[in-house]
């Protein structure tokens, strides 16, 4: 059947969402509706077009949403789930803004041929930008006069979005729309898919963390039944029919590598500093890496009393439990690939670069992902299964092991930050000169009034292969800044509540921090009790921590205002687990290795946060209707380290400048 | 090598193929298709991989294939009885003891398997059984809120 008398095609003009990292694909509409029409089925298809502001890119297309003849609504977008609540989000959105209770509502998640490029899922954007494009669409749909019932539609010009206060389904406490299917093991991730007549791959791993390829004898790997090896630029591996006879051949496949050395583990700091290139600003990016107000030489000149300290951060690794994995499959010179990333316009265009063929050549069909972290923004196992699949001419897939995750995988970037401050007559900062190095630009700013700031974030050589995090920077530059200014409370004698306050303008960082403080039972002086705020992604928290010995965390309560809740308790259950994450890498997580090689390669070999290991945690939240809603999956996440590191400070008198704070390497249970 | 042997899983007579390497977590996924279990680590330390044998809590990415033969299996997969959850997948849907659903087959099972023993565990109990199972997106606190429901231990 004629695909064209299937759907009627609406489009609309909107209010620009204004995700603008990448471009989106162009033309791509003879495929695309052909498989919207073997994903969807029949139905009305929406166009929903926005336009930059300035109104100087060409038009942007978005295939937004469907309506099914049952009146069911299929929301199309480009991001990806990875636990972070995303189906239920937008399910909640458009049922909404449509008038329509949540299950009439489906979610169809990144399958490039047929959802909108919405941006990688990452940076906590889905609250803040895609939320309310799937809203405007739907307000649109709404306003051109659609009923579920009739089908009825004209085009509107302009969208009223449905006001906070009115909100029948947004606000509320909607259960996570994928629920039934996870706790009845029906849910499936990247590695339960199958695709017919697929083979299997394996990939040969250095072993050196910096090693190329020189040679490769594939003679004895070939003679076991069915293997092919392969051997392309830097990468050689095998495929089988099998799992299993893969990783028999892979055994067999026999390299030599020209090996570059690590700096041992202990000179890595130094390394970053000897490396380290001076801050660059360039305008309009997101995480700045200058950021100065007044005249800090002047305030250092001027101080009464000043105080200096180095801060770092160990590699740690984001170890998603759900490993890469991805099946390619070669169409002439068209590739599709399903596979589990955050970023799929960035491994699309990796993808089209690598093969040397068009962008929109690239299929990437995403599945549900095991969690991400920020572990999935690059695309090193379907650059890998794409490569295998085209050598052997059938589709390939390619499961990394644990082993492989920890190998070829990225880490959290190391840091080193150094901070000074100088102090006025009345004990008050008012000089900060802030300094990051390696890991990153995103949390540099200072949440306190201070008249003279320089915050920079320098480039250094990173020996291990770095990439995104939950929160990026955020982590070590807020351990650093709220580390410092305990530091700082303590040297004049001061509360560190109290002293924080001092230097707080912000209206709701005050509340959090002074209803924290309440809620908290923060007492003077009381041995063990730690606190940490900050202004993250423009959410307002403030965490506060109690410890006791031997180094066990007693409590922890958050106080978080994000402006209005779409859903709390999907973001209760978010700010808790950034909690929990955020415990491994601020007490025990380390990635270690050696001159040679990564050593952390099984999780018996990496503790990371259990059971055992959880204190009492509270969540308050401030819900504020009035307010546009921030992300909020990754800012939980930025308080653990410095707020029990005060604790500790508190408790031992003994102030610990390094993350993890405590046991690094082996588990210890 | 490659024999066929017979197994009961979740109640039905399964002829699997047991081999050198092959673990029964490759038999789940691969031969039987119940792809509820999952592949976490491979040396047992994350607990995703976790089913019941002879009613007992196994990780299945290091048991042998060949260790079940003619023995009772259990998985996710035959926990919901006729469309109708088994209490303890009632009790982490009600309340979302999950965020990414990975990790949750383990944990049921590694609960299913303690309450069949424990049938009313403390919580320092619930805790200590599951230490051996991750949830790398943290939801730990609410897993254990949903198995005190399950075992109508309430709250605290």
């Amino acid at each position: 059947m004629d695909i064209k008398t299937r759907y009627k095609i609406e489009t609309m003009d909107l209010e620009p969402d204004r995700f603008e990292i990448f471009a989106p694909s162009a033309h791509q509409f003879e495929w695309t509706r052909r498989e919207l029409l073997a994903l969807l089925g029949a139905g009305v298809l929406y166009v929903v077009s926005a336009q930059d502001a300035d109104a100087q890119q060409p038009e942007r297309i978005g295939l937004r949403l469907h309506v099914a003849p049952t009146g069911v609504v299929t929301v199309l977008t480009g991001k990806v789930d990875i636990g972070q609540g995303l189906r239920t989000l937008l399910t909640q959105a458009a049922a909404e803004e449509l008038r329509l209770t949540p299950e009439k509502v489906r979610v169809q998640t990144c399958d490039t041929a047929v959802t909108p490029d919405d941006g990688g899922t990452w940076a906590s954007l889905t609250t803040p930008q895609t939320v309310p494009a799937v809203r405007m669409a739907a307000a649109a749909l709404r306003e051109a006069g659609f009923h579920a019932e009739s089908m009825q539609r004209t085009v509107a010009a302009s969208v009223t979005l449905t006001a906070p206060k009115d909100w029948k389904v947004l606000g509320t406490s909607l259960p996570p729309v994928s629920g039934r299917d996870i706790v009845t093991g029906r849910q499936k991730y990247g590695a339960d898919v199958r695709v017919e007549g697929m083979l299997h791959g394996k990939v040969l791993r250095a072993p050196s963390h910096h090693a190329a390829l020189v040679k490769a004898d594939g003679s004895a790997a070939e003679k076991v039944t069915g293997v092919r090896v392969v051997r392309n630029g830097t990468l050689a591996g095998v495929v089988a029919g099998d799992d299993r006879t893969a990783s028999e051949a892979l055994r067999l496949l026999k390299a030599e590598w020209k090996e570059t050395p690590l700096p041992a583990q202990a000179e890595v700091f130094a390394h970053l500093r000897k490396t380290a290139e001076a801050p660059v600003f360039v305008r309009g990016s997101r995480y700045p890496a200058v950021l100065e107000q007044g005249s800090v030489v002047e305030a250092m000149k001027g101080a009464v009393r000043r105080h200096e300290a180095t801060y770092t951060a160990e590699y740690i690794a984001h170890v998603a439990l759900d490993c890469r994995s991805a099946i390619a499959e070669w169409d002439g010179d068209k590739l599709t690939v399903h596979c589990g990333t955050q970023a799929p316009q960035v491994v699309r265009r990796e993808l089209a670069e690598a093969f040397r063929i068009p962008v929109n050549n690239v299929r990437l069909i995403v599945s549900n992902i095991g969690a991400g972290f920020g572990s999935r923004h690059r695309g090193e196992c379907e650059l890998e299964a794409a490569a295998l699949a085209r050598a052997v001419g059938k589709p390939v897939r390619l499961a990394w092991s644990r082993e492989d995750e920890f190998l070829a995988g990225y880490f959290r970037p190391a840091a080193v930050v150094d901070v000074k401050t100088a102090l006025d007559a009345s004990q008050r900062v008012v000089g900060w000169d802030f300094h990051n190095y390696n890991s990153g630009a995103s949390g540099l700013a200072v949440p306190y009034a201070i008249a003279n700031s320089y915050c920079g974030f320098h480039k250094s050589d990173s020996p291990l292969r770095q990439g995104s995090y939950r929160s990026l920077a955020a982590v070590a530059n807020t351990f650093a800044r709220e580390s410092h200014m305990d530091e700082v409370a303590h040297l004049t004698g001061s509360d560190p509540v109290e002293y924080r306050l001092r230097h707080i303008e912000d209206t709701r960082l005050r509340h959090v921090v002074e209803a924290g403080a309440r809620r908290f039972g923060w007492e003077k002086g009381r041995r063990g009790m730690g606190v940490a705020c900050t202004i993250e992604k423009d959410a307002r928290l403030a965490l506060f921590a109690e410890v006791e010995e031997p180094i066990r965390v007693r409590r922890l309560l958050l106080l978080f205002d994000c402006g209005a809740v779409l859903n709390p308790d999907n973001l209760r259950n978010q700010l808790t687990g950034a909690l929990i994450q955020g415990m491994g890498g601020a007490l025990f997580e380390s990635v270690r290795h050696d001159r040679r090689q990564v050593l952390s390669l099984r999780l018996s070999r990496y503790r990371l946060p259990r059971m055992a290991d959880l204190p009492e945690i509270e969540v308050q939240l401030v819900d504020r209707r009035e307010v546009a809603p921030t992300g909020a999956g990754e800012a939980g996440i930025t308080l653990v380290a410095p707020a029990l590191a005060n604790a500790w400070f508190s408790f031992k008198g003994e102030r610990r400048r390094g993350l993890p704070l405590f046991t690094a390497g082996e588990p210890k249970r | 090598m490659n024999n066929p042997v017979s197994v009961v899983v979740n109640g039905a007579k399964r002829s699997i193929v047991v081999g050198q390497g092959i673990t029964l977590l490759d038999v789940l996924r691969d031969q039987l298709d119940l792809t509820g279990a999952k592949y976490g680590c491979g040396e047992g330390q994350c607990g995703a991989c976790t089913v019941l044998v002879e009613g007992k809590a196994v990780r299945s990415c290091l048991a042998a294939a060949e260790s079940v033969a003619g023995k009772k299996v259990e998985t996710v997969e035959g926990l919901e009885r006729e469309g109708r959850l088994h209490p303890l997948q009632a009790a982490f849907l009600e309340k979302s003891a999950f965020q990414c659903g990975y990790c949750t087959p383990g944990f049921l099972m590694a609960a299913e398997a303690l309450l069949r023993r424990v049938p009313k565990p403390a919580e320092a109990e619930i805790r200590r059984e599951l230490n051996g199972n991750i949830c790398r997106c943290g939801t730990y606190p609410r897993i254990v809120e949903a198995v005190r429901m399950a075992a109508g231990v309430g709250k605290r």
